[in-house]
């Protein structure tokens, strides 16, 4: 009689589970108690021994993490505050001078859900309902999303941000961009720059001065509103708000696009009635434009909607113990119409391994402009001090050999935004994708 | 005068006695004899990183298994097994039907009160070793198909305490270590109640809250799941194609 207890190895599939970016928060530098000293000297230790253990190349791409551990671990004894404290660590983390890795302030895992009753403008995080890209070095709208509070204040694509409250942008701007001159982030941390200012309490004001069409000056104060979406917690990756939507596009074209790869209960759900309601479509388009990314499993769900034969990988994820391949399992029923997937500088992680592993797979042709290059699995953890800990445990290729991180994907199709097409209404890259899929002969 | 020599120190056990005495330990022969089904209910929780699943697991004679994970912000991840066929489902990659090594060791780990012999070719003793400060016997087991299996039993109480595999997963191979302990009787059965794992440096820790035996299970409890039995009448028929070229 063989008794055994529940040996078998329990979610292998969920192991490479978050690549996702965290905008971390500005905090207040209160002085710390001693209390507070020792458990910052205690998480110091704790990521220094985290990234000396978990990284998938044990010689750390050659930093002497020994000697990074004597430099600074003095300077976080000594941190008078948080913000010296993480600093310090954030110092060791740069040294590595890879993505996914990052120190999260504790007050972003402050309890900043929506109150029961609360309407959206009463919930707590907040938002003033634009994106925003920096083009040519100025902050514009791409989108304004409807039933927001910018839109109410009858603010349009492709206007330039010049001020938020008060302060002008274009000093932080010039900074960021020669802060990421060499990098393939640099598009993300400029539009980033700017949405951190815009982003804040739900129910409370910014001020933003805008130069509209004609480059006439429009100030307007709005009250931010919870984001859009359902409010989702992973873990402890900070809370996320998650939407997805599909619908046709004229030209008989599908279009689904979605902001985080999170919730997959509810989103697999809807990019499978979004799919398959479209069995009939000429073609579809999957818009990752500023998703920076989530649960990387969640790529190898989507892509088997499009792919229907078994052992096609997306690529590889290299943990220092094995390698895991992002194998796609084709669904029952396909869709085996021409596909698009969208990107831009915004468009990270998750939805990097999306992209070019469809690409390589010759199933996806590409729109946009390049990705960050932002694609390492990644884990969040907690620190004895309440700080969130985001690092990288894998590397990761894709099936065509290609590392993402520091890369990115490049399009097939270049389609950058301009503000002309902006003011105009038009989106340039959803117009060459649809343009495509109109010409293309498997789409007839 | 003469000296006498030192008693020599007794054979260790063979592979087989020692597996023998596990069964021995837990309960023997006729206490699993009286066992049909099993349900288990338990939490896993993802150690350091904020997580816990809530586990339920069904098993009935006949390699019948019904497997539920369900894991905040992720959803269900169902697995199966109904002697012959094993399988996966979840909200993330939709159903699956295991192969090869994989669906080998699904059936092997499904197998209710089966006798070791029928799902291993090989046992060998491989020495002796310290587990945690318990002196352990070191078996490889070698199953009819896939990798060998290294087992740790204590010496003193023939109880299971670790083991070190490498589980064939869809995404590859994952090298892993498992630690049982809290060994706890129900129906004069010994199971244990926390499962330690350890997998590409992450650790699961599998607490079993509950074990029913004999238990009324619904004539469904171990059915395919409609896609995946849509899935396998697509495979099959498609093997069936292939060979009628």
């Amino acid at each position: 009689m063989r008794r055994s207890p529940p040996l078998r190895l329990p979610i292998a599939v969920l192991w490479p589970v978050l690549a996702v970016l965290v905008a971390a928060r500005a905090a207040t530098a209160p002085a710390l108690t001693a209390e507070q000293r020792r458990l910052n000297v205690e998480s110091f230790d704790y990521v220094w021994s985290a990234i000396r253990d978990h990284h998938w190349d044990p010689k750390l791409g050659g930093v002497d993490w020994d000697a990074a551990r004597n430099e600074l671990r003095p300077k976080v004894e000594q941190a008078g505050t948080m913000t010296e404290a993480r600093a310090a660590m954030n110092d060791m983390i740069s040294r590595l001078h890879q993505t996914h890795f990052g120190i999260v302030p504790a007050e972003v895992y402050e309890d900043i859900g929506p109150r029961p009753g609360a309407g959206r403008e009463e919930s707590g995080e907040g938002t003033v309902g634009i994106d925003v890209r920096v083009i040519g070095g100025n902050a514009l709208v791409t989108s304004v999303e409807h039933g927001s509070p910018a839109q109410a204040g009858d603010v349009h694509p492709g206007w330039q941000i010049v001020r938020i409250d008060g302060a002008a942008l274009e000093p932080v701007l010039r900074k960021v961009a020669e802060t990421y001159k060499n990098s393939t982030m640099q598009g993300l941390m400029l539009s980033r720059a700017v949405t951190s200012k815009l982003d804040g309490k739900a129910g409370e004001k910014v001020r933003i001065e805008f130069l509209d069409g004609q480059d006439k000056t429009v100030s307007v104060e709005i009250a931010r509103e919870q984001p859009r979406g359902a409010r989702v917690q992973f873990g402890y990756l900070p809370v996320r708000y998650v939407w997805i939507e599909s619908h046709r596009l004229g030209g008989n074209i599908g279009y689904i696009r979605f902001n985080f790869f999170l919730d997959p209960a509810r989103l697999m759900a809807a990019f499978a009635d979004g799919v398959k309601s479209c069995a009939d479509c000429r073609g579809m388009i999957i818009d990752l434009r500023g998703n920076p990314g989530g649960i990387g499993v969640m790529a190898m769900g989507m892509a088997g909607w499009f792919l229907d034969h078994a052992g096609q990988e997306l690529g590889t994820m290299y943990t220092r113990e094995a390698p895991l391949k992002f194998v796609v399992n084709p669904r029952l029923e396909t869709f085996g119409k021409p596909l698009a997937i969208l990107v831009d500088s915004n468009s990270a992680s998750t939805s990097e391994i999306f992209a070019e592993g469809m690409k390589d797979l010759h199933r996806a042709r590409i729109f946009g402009t390049r990705t960050a290059g932002a694609a390492l699995p990644s884990v969040f953890e907690r620190l004895p001090n309440g700080d969130g800990f985001q690092y990288a445990i894998a590397n990761y290729i894709s099936e065509g050999g290609k590392p993402l991180e520091g890369v990115g994907v490049t399009p097939d199709v270049e389609a950058p935004l301009s503000r002309e097409a902006l003011l105009a209404g038009r989106d340039p890259v959803i117009d060459a994708a649809a343009d495509w899929l109109r010409q293309t002969k498997e789409a007839q | 005068m003469g000296v006498r020599a030192p008693a020599a120190a007794p054979a260790p056990p063979k592979a087989e006695t020692i597996l023998d005495q596990y069964v021995e330990a837990t309960g023997g022969r006729a206490a699993y004899k009286k066992v049909h089904n099993e349900i288990t209910t338990g939490t896993m929780e993802f150690v350091g990183k904020g997580l816990k699943a809530a586990l339920t697991s069904y098993k009935a004679e006949g390699g019948k298994s019904y497997n539920l994970a369900e894991i905040p912000g992720v959803g269900k991840i169902e697995q199966g097994t109904d002697g012959e066929v094993a399988w996966e489902r979840s909200a993330l990659q939709g159903p699956r039907i295991k192969q090869g090594e994989e669906r080998a060791a699904a059936l092997r780990e499904a197998a209710f009160n089966a006798d070791w012999r029928d799902l291993f070719k090989k046992a060998e003793l491989a020495g002796e070793e310290d587990v945690d400060g318990t002196a352990c016997y070191k078996v490889i087991l070698t199953p009819n198909e896939g990798r060998p299996e290294t087992r740790y039993y204590d010496k003193k109480t023939h109880l299971l305490v670790k083991a070190s595999k490498i589980v064939k997963t869809a995404m590859g191979e994952i090298p892993a270590e498992i630690a049982v302990s809290e060994y706890k009787a129900v129906n004069g059965i010994l199971s244990a109640t926390k499962v330690r794992q350890v997998a590409i440096g992450q650790e699961f820790l599998i607490t079993i809250s509950s074990i029913e035996y004999n238990a009324g299970l619904p004539g469904n409890r171990f059915d395919l799941p409609d896609d995946v039995k849509a899935l396998l009448e697509k495979s099959n028929g498609a093997g069936k194609a292939a060979t009628s070229k």
